[in-house]
C-alpha cells in the first residue's frame, strides 16, 4: 500500500477495491433486501387497489383494505421502502468507491436502515388502520415519521463523514448529486413533519407545504440520486468518458435551483403567484432534460453495441429514457393549455409512475444488479431470470404509463365538456385501467423475481460462510468428544 | 480545492431559496389569513365546521377519500348577466334602450319582457358591455342588476359557483385537496347534494344511487343488527337493491353520520372579495326563477328592487 | 463467465469513470435565455405580482376590484378602502374602537340605526360622552367631521361598508341619502349624541 491510490492513473488497486466492497457488504445487504421486500409488498397493495376498479366489491368489507388506504400504502411502500433505501444503498457504494475509502462503521448504516424499516412498517400499518395524515406522499403518521427521519439521518451523517474522509479528492460528477441528495431529505422531511404534523400551519398553506415536500422528494431527491447513478454507471459500463462535465454541472444547478420550486398545480386554491412560480420553474426544467439527453447522446454515440449484452446497462439506459419521458410529461402537465386538460386525470398518475418507477426504480435495478456481484464476488444464480426481470418490468411499466397517459388525456378532454355525463367519462377510462392492471400484474411478478434473484445470491454467499463458521465453532467440540 | 463545502453551500442556498419562496412566504401571506366577510352581505366567512362535520373530516382522511375525489373547483373566466328588475315610469325609453342593446329585438318582444320582470336582458357578456347596458337602461329610468358569474368547465358542471380560494379551507385540518377526479369534485357537494339520505345510501352501495359507479361500497361504516322492540329511525328502508336479512335492519354507524355531515358542510359558493360572484337570494314561492340579489335585502328600506 | 452482468472483481477493468471538460454548446445557452425570457413574461402576466388577493383568472387587484358586484352605486370594497384610510385610525380596522380615540362600531346601535342620524355623524362630527352598547364612553377630543370632505359616493360607500362588516347587518346607504342630508343641513356645528337622537329617523 505504498503508492497512494489516487495517483494511479487507472484507479485504485484491486485489493483496495475488494476491501472497500467488503466494508459495505452488510449494510448493502440490509438495504437492498429490505428494499426488494418492500417492493413486493407494495406491488401486492397496488394489485388489490387496481383490481377494485374492475370489481368494486373486491375485499370491500374490510376497512383496512379499502381503496383509499391501500393506494397510499402502495405508493409509500415503494417510495420510502424501496426507492429511498435502494438509493441510500447505491449512495453508500458510490461514495466509498469514488472516494477510494472503505466504510469504517458499517454497523451505523445497518442500524439506520433498521430504524428506517421500523418506520416504514409502522407507517404502512398506520395507514391501513386509518392513521394516514391525509397529505399525499406524506401519509405516514407522526409515530412512524420519527423513525424514518432518525434512520435516514443516521445513514446520511455516516455517509457524509465517509465522504469527508475520502482519499480521492477530485470529485466525480456523481458525488455532487449524492452530496446534495443526502443533505436534501432531512430538511424537507423535518419541515413537512413540523409544519404539517407537530405544529400545523393554518389552512391551505398545509397543501402548499405538502406539494412542496412531494415535489422535492419525487422530482429533486429521486432525480439527484438517480442521475448520480446514471452518471456513474453509463460511462463505467461502456468504458467511455462522460461527454461533458460542464453540461452535468448545469444540470446539477438547474435541478437544485429550479426543480425545488415546482409542484404547485395551476388549479390550486392559492394566490396566483404561487402556481405561476411553480409553472415557470417546471418549464425551465426542460433545460436539464436537454442537457442530460445531450450529455448521454455524446457519451453513448459509439457504444450502442455494448448496451445489448449487459443487463445492468440496459436497465440504466431505460432509466435514462424514463427520466427524459417523465420530465417532459411534468412540463406538459403545467403548460397552461395542455395542463388544464390533464390536471386531474390519470395522466398525473402516469407521470408520477414514469418518474419514480420508469426512471428511478429502473436505475436502481441496474445499479443493484451490478453492485451485488461486485460485493459478493458471485454471479446471479440464473442470469436468464435477471434478463427476464428486465423484460417483464419493462413491458409492465409501458403498459402502466402509456394507457394511463392516453386515458388521462381522453378523460381530461371529456371533463371539459359540461354536457358529458360524469359516469360516461368514468366508463371510458375503464379500458385504459384494464391495460394498466395488466401492467401492474407484470410488475408485481417482476418484483418477485427480483427478490428471489437477490435471495439466491445472498444464500450462496452466506451458506459457505455460515457452514465454515459452524464447523470452526464446533471443531473443538468434536475434537474434544473424539478424545474422550 | 476541496469542492465538498462548495457543493454543500450550493445545495443549502437552493433549498433555502425554495423554502423561503414556497414555505415561508406563503405562511406569512396566506397562513395569517383571518375570517373575512362575504360581499356584499358582510357575513363572516368561513365558519368553523360544526363538531360532527369535524369528526367527519377525520373519517374522510382515514379512509383516503382524497385519493379519488378532489376538493378544488376551478374557474377559467368571468362573465356578466344584466337583469332588468324595474321598468320605471318611462316605458317607451326603456323599450328603445332595449332595442339598441339587442339588435333585432322586436317591440313586441320588448314589451313582453317588460311585463314579466325581472328579466334577463343580456347573458354571458363582458363586464364592459354589461356596465354600458346598465347605464343605458338607468338613463331610461329603469332599474337593473349586473350579475357577476364565474365561468369554466367545473362551474358549468355545477361543481361550484366560483373557484375555491384559500379562505374556504381556513379552519380545516388536514386540508385534503386531492389531485384526482376518479370521482366528482366535492368542493361544493353540500350545496349540490343536500340530502343526507342520498349520501348514506351512496356510501352503503354507490351503485344504488349512481349506476355503474366505480366507487367501492363502504359497508363497514354501517352495521346490520336485529330489529329490537322498535325499528331504528336511521335504518334504511328496504328497496329493490337493498334487502337486509330477515329480522335485521341496517343502520349507519356514527362514522357514517359524521362523514355525511362533513360532506354536507362542503360549500364553494360564498361570494368573497377574492372570488366575486353574484348569489341570487332564493325567490319567495310563486315567482320566476330569476330574482334580485341578496345585497342588503335585510332592512325595511332596501335600495334594491324587492324580490317579486 | 456470462456476459449478462459485469465480470467478476479482480478481472474487471479497475478504472473509475472520468468526465471530459467539453464546453457547453452555445445554442443551448441561447435556448436557456429564451426560456428565462418566456418565464419572466409568463409570471408578469399570470403571477399577480405576489398579491395575496389575486387568484387566477384575475391578473391584478385592479381587475379584481373591477369585477366586484356593485349595489346600486354603493361599492363596499371602496368603502373598506376609505374606512381603512380615514376611519380606522380611531375606530380600528376591525371596528372594535380604540380607547380614548373612537368607540366600537361593530354591533353599535348608532351604526345600525337610522341612516338620517348616522350620516350626520361623520359629516358634522360628534362631541360629548356617548353610550355605545350600554357602556358610557368619553372621548376628550371628540370626533371631527371626517366625512365632510369626502365625495358623496365615498361617504355612502364607507357607511354602507360599516353597516355590513364585522357581523353588522343593515341596509346600505346611497349617495342620494348623503346628498339629501347635505341639502337639509348645509352647515351645522358638531353634534352631541343627544342632538343626534333628536333628528327624526326619516
Amino acid at each position: 500500500m505504498t503508492d497512494a491510490p489516487s495517483l494511479h492513473p487507472k484507479g485504485p488497486r484491486l485489493d483496495v477495491l475488494t476491501e472497500i466492497d467488503a466494508s459495505c457488504r452488510l449494510p448493502l445487504f440490509v438495504l437492498f433486501l429490505s428494499a426488494a421486500a418492500w417492493l413486493v409488498i407494495g406491488s401486492g397493495f397496488e394489485l388489490i387497489a387496481t383490481i377494485k376498479f374492475h370489481n368494486p366489491n373486491f375485499l370491500a368489507d374490510h376497512a383496512w383494505l379499502t381503496y383509499g388506504r391501500v393506494r397510499p400504502a402502495y405508493l409509500d411502500a415503494v417510495i420510502y421502502g424501496f426507492c429511498l433505501q435502494a438509493g441510500l444503498g447505491v449512495a453508500l457504494w458510490l461514495i466509498t468507491r469514488l472516494g477510494r475509502t472503505a466504510e469504517t462503521h458499517p454497523w451505523m448504516i445497518s442500524v439506520g436502515a433498521a430504524l428506517f424499516n421500523i418506520g416504514v412498517t409502522l407507517g404502512i400499518l398506520g395507514i391501513l388502520s386509518g392513521d394516514a395524515t391525509g397529505f399525499e406522499i406524506f401519509d405516514f403518521p407522526q409515530y412512524a415519521a420519527v423513525f424514518i427521519f432518525l434512520g435516514y439521518l443516521m445513514i446520511s451523517i455516516r455517509l457524509l463523514v465517509t465522504f469527508h474522509r475520502r482519499r480521492e479528492r477530485l470529485l466525480f460528477v456523481s458525488q455532487w448529486f449524492l452530496l446534495a441528495a443526502l443533505f436534501w431529505f432531512p430538511w424537507i422531511y423535518s419541515t413537512a413533519g413540523l409544519l404539517l404534523l407537530s405544529f400545523p400551519v393554518r389552512g391551505v398553506v398545509q397543501a402548499i407545504i405538502a406539494w412542496w415536500f412531494s415535489n422535492n422528494l419525487l422530482c429533486v431527491w429521486l432525480g439527484l440520486m438517480g442521475l448520480a447513478a446514471i452518471f456513474y454507471f453509463i460511462p463505467k459500463l461502456t468504458n467511455t468518458e462522460l461527454h461533458s462535465r460542464y453540461l452535468a454541472l448545469l444540470t446539477f444547478w438547474f435541478i437544485l435551483f429550479f426543480g425545488s420550486w415546482g409542484g404547485i398545480p395551476n388549479s390550486a386554491p392559492v394566490p396566483a403567484w404561487i402556481p405561476a412560480l411553480s409553472t415557470v420553474a417546471t418549464v425551465l426544467m426542460i433545460f436539464p432534460i436537454i442537457s442530460i439527453a445531450l450529455n448521454f447522446y455524446g457519451t453513448l454515440k459509439e457504444q450502442r453495441v455494448k448496451a445489448a449484452s449487459n443487463v445492468p446497462l440496459r436497465f440504466i439506459c431505460l432509466g435514462l429514457l424514463g427520466f427524459i419521458v417523465s420530465g417532459l410529461m411534468n412540463v406538459v402537465a403545467v403548460l397552461p393549455s395542455a395542463g388544464d386538460v390533464v390536471s386531474f386525470s390519470w395522466f398525473t398518475v402516469a407521470r408520477v409512475h414514469a418518474n419514480f418507477y420508469g426512471f428511478f426504480s429502473f436505475v436502481m435495478f441496474g445499479a443493484i444488479y451490478y453492485i451485488v456481484p461486485q460485493i459478493t464476488g458471485l454471479e446471479f444464480t440464473s442470469p436468464k431470470w435477471v434478463r427476464r426481470h428486465l423484460w417483464i418490468v419493462g413491458l409492465g411499466i409501458l403498459l402502466v404509463v402509456l394507457p394511463l397517459a392516453i386515458g388521462g388525456l381522453v378523460q381530461g378532454l371529456k371533463l371539459r365538456d359540461p354536457n358529458a355525463a360524469f359516469m360516461d367519462i368514468s366508463k371510458s377510462t375503464l379500458m385504459f385501467l384494464r391495460a394498466s392492471t395488466l401492467g401492474d400484474l407484470l410488475i408485481a411478478f417482476g418484483h418477485i423475481i427480483f427478490l428471489i434473484n437477490l435471495l439466491g445470491v445472498l444464500k450462496r454467499f452466506s451458506e459457505p460462510r455460515a457452514l465454515a463458521s459452524y464447523a470452526a465453532a464446533t471443531a473443538n467440540l468434536f475434537h474434544a468428544e473424539a478424545k474422550t | 480545492m476541496n469542492y465538498g463545502p462548495l457543493i454543500f453551500l450550493t445545495a443549502f442556498c437552493a433549498l433555502a431559496g425554495s423554502w423561503y419562496g414556497l414555505v415561508l412566504k406563503p405562511q406569512l401571506q396566506v397562513g395569517q389569513l383571518q375570517t373575512t366577510n362575504t360581499i356584499p352581505a358582510g357575513a363572516a366567512y368561513p365558519v368553523s365546521r360544526p363538531g360532527l362535520a369535524r369528526e367527519g373530516s377525520e373519517v374522510y382522511r382515514a379512509n383516503g377519500c382524497a385519493q379519488c375525489h378532489s376538493q378544488q373547483a376551478t374557474q377559467t373566466g368571468i362573465v356578466c348577466d344584466v337583469i332588468l328588475t324595474d321598468a320605471g315610469t318611462n316605458q317607451s325609453a326603456v323599450v328603445s334602450a332595449l332595442e339598441r342593446l339587442e339588435q333585432g329585438l322586436s317591440k313586441i318582444k320588448a314589451a313582453e319582457m317588460l311585463s314579466k320582470l325581472p328579466a334577463t336582458v343580456l347573458h354571458g357578456v363582458s363586464k364592459e358591455r354589461a356596465d354600458a347596458a346598465a347605464k343605458a337602461l338607468k338613463t331610461a329610468e329603469a332599474k337593473t342588476e349586473v350579475w357577476i358569474l364565474p365561468a369554466g368547465p367545473d362551474i358549468a358542471r355545477g361543481w361550484g359557483k366560483r373557484r375555491s380560494v384559500a379562505e374556504d379551507f381556513l379552519y380545516d385540518y388536514p386540508v385534503m385537496l386531492g389531485s384526482q377526479r376518479v370521482g366528482p369534485d366535492l368542493a361544493n357537494v353540500g350545496s349540490r347534494l343536500p340530502d343526507a339520505n342520498w349520501h348514506l345510501l351512496h356510501l352503503y352501495n354507490p351503485r344504488l344511487t349512481v349506476k355503474s359507479s366505480l366507487m367501492p361500497p363502504y359497508r363497514f361504516l354501517f352495521e346490520t343488527r336485529d330489529i329490537g322492540k322498535n325499528p331504528s329511525p336511521d335504518a334504511f328502508q328496504p328497496s329493490a337493491g337493498l334487502q337486509p336479512p330477515p329480522g335485521k335492519e341496517i343502520i349507519p354507524k356514527p362514522e357514517a353520520k359524521a362523514l355525511v355531515a362533513y360532506l354536507m358542510s362542503l360549500h364553494a359558493d360564498a361570494p368573497l372579495f377574492v372570488a366575486p360572484v353574484t348569489v341570487p337570494a332564493p325567490p319567495p314561492s310563486g315567482t320566476n326563477a330569476v330574482s334580485s340579489t341578496e345585497a342588503g335585502v335585510t332592512n325595511a328600506t332596501p335600495t334594491n328592487a324587492p324580490a317579486k | 463467465m456470462t456476459p449478462d452482468t459485469q465480470s467478476m472483481p479482480g478481472t474487471a477493468a479497475a478504472t473509475e469513470p472520468q468526465a471530459n471538460w467539453r464546453a457547453v454548446p452555445v445554442w443551448l445557452l441561447i435556448l436557456l435565455l429564451l426560456l428565462i425570457y418566456w418565464g419572466m413574461i409568463y409570471f408578469d402576466q399570470n403571477g399577480g405580482w405576489f398579491n395575496r388577493e389575486v387568484y387566477a383568472p384575475f391578473h391584478s387587484e385592479k381587475e379584481l376590484a373591477f369585477y366586484q358586484p356593485t349595489t346600486e352605486g354603493t361599492d363596499l370594497r371602496r368603502g373598506q378602502q376609505v374606512f381603512n384610510t380615514v376611519c380606522a385610525l380611531c375606530h380600528n380596522e376591525d371596528g372594535m374602537g380604540k380607547p380614548n380615540q373612537g368607540p366600537p362600531l361593530a354591533g353599535s346601535e348608532w351604526v345600525l340605526g337610522a341612516p338620517n342620524r348616522l350620516i350626520r355623524i361623520p359629516m358634522f362630527g360628534l362631541t360629548g360622552p356617548i353610550t355605545v352598547k350600554g357602556q358610557q364612553m368619553i372621548f376628550p377630543a371628540g370626533m371631527p367631521p371626517m366625512g365632510a370632505g369626502l365625495p358623496d359616493d365615498d361617504l355612502a360607500a364607507v357607511l354602507s361598508y360599516m353597516r355590513q362588516a364585522w357581523g353588522n347587518k343593515a341596509s346600505p346607504i346611497t349617495p342620494e341619502q348623503v346628498k339629501a342630508v347635505k341639502v337639509q343641513a348645509p352647515n351645522h356645528p358638531q353634534f352631541t349624541p343627544e342632538e343626534i337622537m333628536q333628528v327624526p329617523e326619516k
